[in-house]
């Protein structure tokens, strides 16, 4: 009881204060503020890569996922990075007998920031990625990070093997 | 980490260095009363005695106490202060009236003090820029190390420790006086294993952390500080200089340095005390001189000193990106120098009028190293002067006002990675992460006050601007922070940083009740904040500096009730409320956004002379939904808590013992404002802070 007494108190006070530095809003406008991060989802689809999947080099990577958020989703990253020395994560539920450890001699680096349209709270993201032919084979891992408009982010790990 | 505290002399109820005695408390709410008159801020006296008494493991875990002064956990059981839940630049720690210059920009930086040499602290909440220049936007926090001894060898040799981290802890004081001249002499030596929390693992995004023996891996540290002073304390003329050095190492938790995720080939489980890397090690040198001279109207004081903040950062070298792996672990380091000189008057002006005028300069020199940048190197020259009036209308009735003007100089210097980037043309380039920049700042401040006591009531209410001069690294970052896994890129048109603020107080008492409440509404035109943005760059978030209007509002309120001869109960709480008014985050709060709080605590008093007490304490904390992006809502919790303190009078000797017990429950929870809550770390579990003290 006491609290909401001293809130309206502050609230009187708020307006006093905003009245006497600024240009007083007589209320707080009531836009809804967005606070819940995006999601990564493979809901209705066939989810490309998943942990544990192997590649070939040279060939393609069909990435697959569906972004979704309740306000506005902002843009997304893919960046691929090699695991050899088994650095990350006891991640997700499986995990997948990583290969013995080694040094990098020509190890893929890819990081790819990537637009999606303004105004989407839902996004289909189909992406193909080459595997270059000449890189060192072994442990990657496979991370897509995505924000909404407000500035909140998801991350996803994957482990795949390339070969 | 919250400590809550019982005050046997409440702080904001009772006087510093007084015994509350029955048959006293006239005399000391009298000296209270006088205290509320003395300033119009919001300000509380923290008594060696209370410090002694209510020692809680650490100097901020006991100042947290104060009603709007938390400690921020930063892991490694260390802490940063807040005062009404701005830190970091946004307050000004000073050690005997001199502005404490560490890295105090950065999260996981800690205070850097010997908090055993302090004798006593005052906590001043809100605008304080007039005295002190930029960054005493939230409060100061000022700390004293400099009693003069009054016999001709005097000490204290304290023993503590601490169970959750195994703490233990050393610190002997040693002072003396022949004549006129005075010498003191202080060591401390500290040493403390990983803490423990009250998980089994830890979840992070999708990574998923099994904790061993529910420890925070490669939490443990030590900290080894020393001073020695010398001075001479006539009648008119007093002046002393005071040599000090603290050095601390400490562990980052290893599984997530920052807040990236690693896994690594160090058994970290193998031993709990020892450190590997990543862990920060930072040595803080002072020397400090002030002289004073003094007659019935005037008093003058000059102070110099010299500080030089050394920290190095080192974690495993690990490619990142297009970073290749660096050659060493050195990931950062800071060395910072900084040079302070600063002169004072009072001049009494007949009986009503006391005129207080200065001039401070400060010049600081910063370099870094390491593979890892965050912030440039740069040299930053400030200049301010100041004048304040006190007009003393009657007992009863005070004005006060005064101004200051500031000017700053920085000069940032451009920083290129040491590592090539490709670029659009299928070129590369030494990638430019700091522009060569010089700005100047110009800054005019002011306050003023009142003071009106009527009967057993005190009122007072201040009005105050103050600012900050923006850091180099809100001007000229742009580059991966690799400790917190983002991509931040300063702005360098900022302004500096401008704050308004009216604080009121309101005191009463009598014989057996103290109250105490203050409300304050705070305004900033051009908060600086760094917002995260929907943006990636080089695969990372982009986190970028705006200027956004801010306000703020919240209280503190206190009550204290001397119940019976032997019984005492206190209630306190605080709350606060912050809310972006402008800009990408309109409508958001501030990031770590302090909860309400609240406290219920009674106490036995042992004895009539306030030698010895018993004390139960239970904190209540509220839930936190007011979040911004990375944030998450926080629940709310409470804890108990037990406190007790007792003095035996061993012949010429004292002994002195003090017992905290926090989280006596055991709970398991979050603090919204640590550092570790991103990484969903819980505080504290059941903890034990004992010390043991001799004095001679």
């Amino acid at each position: 009881m006491k609290r909401y007494i001293y809130l309206s108190l502050m609230m009187a006070l708020d307006c006093v204060a905003t009245l006497g530095f600024s240009s007083c809003s007589s209320s707080d406008d009531d836009a809804p503020k967005d606070m819940t991060q995006p999601v990564i989802t493979e809901q209705g689809i066939t989810a490309n890569p998943i942990d544990c999947q192997v590649y070939q080099r040279g060939e393609t990577i069909p990435f697959h996922y569906v972004f979704t958020d309740d306000t506005e989703l902002g843009n997304f990253n893919i960046e691929i990075h090699n695991n050899f020395d088994h650095h990350t994560h006891s991640t997700s539920s499986t995990e997948c007998a990583p290969a013995d450890k080694k040094a990098p001699v020509n190890p893929w680096v890819y990081n790819k920031d990537f637009t999606i349209p303004a105004a989407q709270r839902s996004y289909d993201a189909r992406i193909d990625i080459e595997i270059p032919a000449d890189i060192d084979p072994g442990d990657y891992h496979f991370m897509v990070r995505l924000t909404d408009k407000a500035g909140w982010q998801q991350l996803k790990a994957v482990a795949i093997k390339i070969q | 980490m919250i400590t809550l505290l019982l005050a046997a002399a409440s702080l904001l109820c009772a006087v510093p260095d007084t015994t509350v005695t029955l048959k006293g408390v006239t005399v000391s709410g009298q000296r209270q009363h006088d205290y509320q008159m003395r300033t119009s801020q919001s300000a509380v006296q923290i008594s060696h005695d209370y410090l002694q008494q209510n020692f809680a493991g650490s100097l901020m875990q006991t100042l947290e106490g104060v009603p709007g002064v938390k400690a921020m956990a930063i892991g490694s059981g260390q802490s940063k202060p807040t005062i009404r839940g701005l830190g970091f630049n946004r307050m000004a720690v000073t050690e005997d009236g001199i502005k404490h210059e560490g890295q105090q920009w950065g999260d996981d930086h800690g205070l850097e003090i010997d908090q055993f040499a302090i004798d006593r602290a005052e906590v001043i909440k809100g605008p304080a820029a007039l005295l002190y220049g930029s960054d005493a936007i939230g409060g100061v926090l000022n700390l004293f190390s400099n009693h003069i001894p009054t016999e001709k060898l005097e000490g204290t040799v304290q023993l503590f420790g601490r169970s959750n981290n195994e703490q233990i802890g050393v610190s002997a004081k040693l002072g003396g006086r022949s004549g006129k001249w005075f010498y003191r002499a202080n060591l401390t030596l500290i040493d403390y294993a990983d803490y423990k929390v009250p998980t089994d693992s830890i979840q992070y995004y999708s990574y998923y952390i099994k904790l061993k023996d529910r420890r925070l891996r490669n939490t443990a540290g030590l900290e080894r500080d020393g001073s020695v002073m010398l001075g001479y304390a006539g009648y008119h003329f007093h002046t002393d200089v005071r040599i000090s050095d603290s050095y601390s190492k400490s562990g980052f938790f290893a599984n997530a340095h920052g807040l990236e995720v690693r896994l690594s080939d160090i058994d970290y489980d193998h031993s709990r005390r020892d450190i590997d890397l990543p862990y920060q090690w930072v040595n803080h040198l002072k020397v400090l001189s002030h002289t004073t001279w003094r007659n019935d109207r005037l008093s003058l004081e000059a102070n110099l000193a010299y500080q030089n903040n050394l920290r190095e950062e080192r974690s495993e070298p690990v490619s990142h990106g297009y970073m290749p792996e660096p050659d060493g672990p050195l990931e950062r380091r800071f060395n910072k120098s900084t040079y302070t000189a600063a002169l004072g008057m009072k001049l009494a002006l007949g009986a009503q009028h006391e005129l207080s005028a200065g001039i401070s300069s400060e010049y600081q020199h910063n370099r870094r190293g390491g593979w890892g940048f965050i912030i440039p190197d740069f040299e930053t020259l400030s200049l301010g002067a100041y004048a304040f009036d006190q007009w003393t209308l009657s007992e009863q009735l005070k004005l006060n006002a005064g101004m200051r003007f500031d000017h700053a100089h920085t000069h940032i210097h451009s920083y290129n990675d040491w590592f090539l980037t490709p670029t659009a043309a299928g070129d590369s380039a030494y990638m430019q992460r700091s522009a060569d920049i010089k700005r100047n700042f110009n800054s005019l401040t002011w306050s003023a006050g009142i003071n009106y006591s009527l009967g057993q009531w005190v009122f007072k209410v201040n009005i105050g601007k103050s600012f900050r001069v923006p850091i180099p690294k809100e001007l000229g970052a742009d580059g991966i922070n690799y400790h917190i896994f983002r991509y931040e890129r300063g702005n360098t048109t900022l302004d500096p940083e401008e704050s308004y603020q009216i604080d009121a107080g309101i005191h009463w008492d009598n014989e057996v009740l103290c109250i105490q409440v203050d409300p304050y509404i705070n305004y900033f035109p051009n908060y600086i904040y760094l917002s995260p943005t929907s943006q990636y760059v080089e695969g990372l978030q982009l986190y970028h500096y705006t200027q956004a209007e801010v306000l703020r509002y919240g209280v503190e309120a206190q009550l204290n009730w001397l119940m019976t001869e032997h019984w005492e109960a206190e209630l306190k709480g605080e709350y606060l409320k912050a809310e972006q008014k402008s800009g990408e985050k309109k409508g958001y709060t501030l990031p770590f956004s302090t909860p309400w709080s609240a406290d219920a605590g009674i106490k036995y008093h042992l004895d009539r002379q306030g030698k010895g007490f018993v004390g139960l304490n239970a904190h209540f904390v509220g839930a936190q939904h007011e979040i911004v992006p990375p944030e998450k809502p926080t629940d709310g919790y409470f804890t108990l808590n037990f406190s007790a303190a007792k003095a035996y009078q061993l012949g010429h000797t004292t002994l002195k013992v003090a017992l905290h017990a926090d989280n006596l429950l055991n709970k398991r929870y979050f603090d919204h404002t640590s550092y570790y809550r991103l990484i969903d770390v819980p505080e504290l579990g059941r903890n034990f802070s004992l010390m043991v003290g001799v004095e001679f």
